[in-house]
């Protein structure tokens, strides 16, 4: 429903040609042969929107009567011969009043007193229910209507919703006129974000996408967020004994111990130096490559705590070794450079090596 | 008065089908209004539809029938042309009669 939007149909197609010429100029480059130009029939096939100016309506017409007869072969089995079916869609027709023809809008809307919402009620213009029945019925056979029976079937909707007398020939004329008995007309709202492009103000159609949402996170003076938890009182926590005992063996929940006697728990004893060492090799991925007794892509721990034994300065080379990476000392595979690991972290490494790379 | 009643009827193979589709509030009488008061009861009770002067269905109805009840039914005999009227009168004495010829 491209309500009150301005490009014209003429655009649309000066854009679609405009695309033809880019394509063309294409075919010289990079999509040579690829594809061909649409014809402007085959435009004109696909250009079936109808706006609610009736731009894109093609000219025929449809009479009540030829309405009746094309929803009973139809449309009857799935929206009821009066469009009151509500067994496979909502109702189609309903819920509206001579006033609401008067007014332009559906005053049951605001009472909420109909029982369901029908289409009738709803749609703001009657482009919707042409582009509609046009484009997508029936739903097994969409666009299999012609020109005239779609018109028809509109002037049978509408005379069903007693917009239009039962003699009434719909056209491309005097479409305008049913428009302007449409008991919904006045009733679409385009003051909200789920239009696009600029704001009515600025010639488009809604309020430049704002959101309707007036959310705002809060940055200072906060409450404090509620954490709800489920907790038993002290004095009924031993009702059924020490809870801890009343699980049954599997599943993640544990129950509390009401014995009171919990003991408290045991810090674990801290790690040996060379545990830490161990771990922190570990960690950080030396194991991968290294063996602490055995070459695995690069030297064993032994190997190298071999090689650089009895120098003086071998913890100081090793380290600046092992952060910028190395390539020869152990044949052509280079270790990558180990710049993530801390300096502190490198020298503990390096001293563990050279001390045996005990894991204890 | 209250409005038409929709109605087709049509003849095959010497068995009419007939759709009604009548306009009513059938207000059951239980109901309240914003203010809390109730509002009156107001429903068809009795329905009738006639083949040519010759009655052919006549049901009772309650307040178990919705607003706007659409009723369908098949009866043997009618052709095409033939004259079918629908009538009903509700609670309030408030009566309407429709007439369509059968197709």
């Amino acid at each position: 429903m491209f309500r009150f939007s301005k490009p014209s149909l003429g655009g649309a197609i000066a854009l679609a040609l405009a695309t033809l010429t880019a394509n063309s100029a294409l075919a010289d480059g990079k999509y040579a042969g690829i594809g061909r130009s649409a014809t402007r029939a085959e435009i004109h096939a696909w250009d079936i929107d109808v706006r609610p100016d009736f731009k894109g309506l093609r000219p025929g017409s449809g009479s009540v009567d030829q309405g009746q007869e094309v929803w009973e072969a139809k449309c009857a089995s799935c929206h009821g011969s009066f469009g009151e079916s509500n067994e496979v869609h909502t109702p189609l027709i309903g819920g509206t009043t001579k006033d609401d023809i008067k007014t332009g809008h559906v005053l049951s809307l605001v009472k909420g007193d109909a029982p369901q919402r029908s289409a009738i009620m709803k749609v703001a213009t009657v482009s919707t229910l042409f582009d509609y029945i046009n484009r997508a019925m029936p739903l097994t056979a969409p666009k299999s209507l012609s020109n005239d029976e779609v018109y028809a079937l509109v002037a049978y909707l509408l005379n069903l919703a007693e917009i239009v007398p039962g003699d009434f020939v719909l056209t491309d004329k005097n479409i305008a006129e049913a428009q302007a008995r449409m008991p919904n007309r006045n009733g679409m709202n385009t003051d909200h974000g789920m239009w696009p492009g600029a704001t009515a103000a600025k010639g488009g159609i809604g309020n430049g996408g704002k959101p309707d949402v007036k959310n705002t996170a809060c940055m200072s003076n906060c409450k404090t967020e509620v954490k709800v938890a489920s907790l038993l009182p002290v004095y009924a926590e031993t009702a059924h004994g020490n809870l801890a005992e009343q699980n049954r063996p599997v599943g993640p929940v544990r129950g509390k111990d009401t014995s009171g006697k919990a003991a408290t728990p045991v810090a674990p004893a801290p790690l040996s130096e060379n545990a830490t060492a161990s771990k922190l090799a570990s960690d950080s991925g030396c194991m991968a490559c290294h063996g602490v007794a055995s070459k695995i892509v690069g030297p064993g721990y032994n190997e190298v705590a071999a090689k650089y034994k009895g120098q003086a300065d071998a913890e100081t080379k090793l380290v600046a070794k092992v952060k910028a990476g190395g390539q020869g000392a152990w044949g052509a595979i280079p270790m990558p450079p180990q710049g993530q690991l801390k300096d502190a972290d490198i020298r503990s490494l390096v001293k563990w090596i050279m001390s045996g790379a005990k894991a204890q | 008065m209250a409005d038409p009643m929709k109605i087709r009827a049509s003849a095959k193979d010497g068995i009419t089908e007939v759709k009604v589709l009548m306009s009513h509030e059938m207000e059951t009488g239980q109901r309240k209004d914003s203010s809390g008061n109730l509002v009156p009861a107001h429903f068809i009770t009795e329905l009738s539809a006639e083949h040519n002067g010759k009655q052919v269905l006549a049901a009772q109805f309650g307040t178990a029938v919705s607003k706007n009840p659409y009723l369908a039914f098949k009866f043997k005999g009618g052709a095409k042309g033939d004259k079918l009227a629908v009538s009903w009168v509700d609670n309030k004495g408030d009566k309407r009669t429709d007439e369509v010829q059968i197709n």
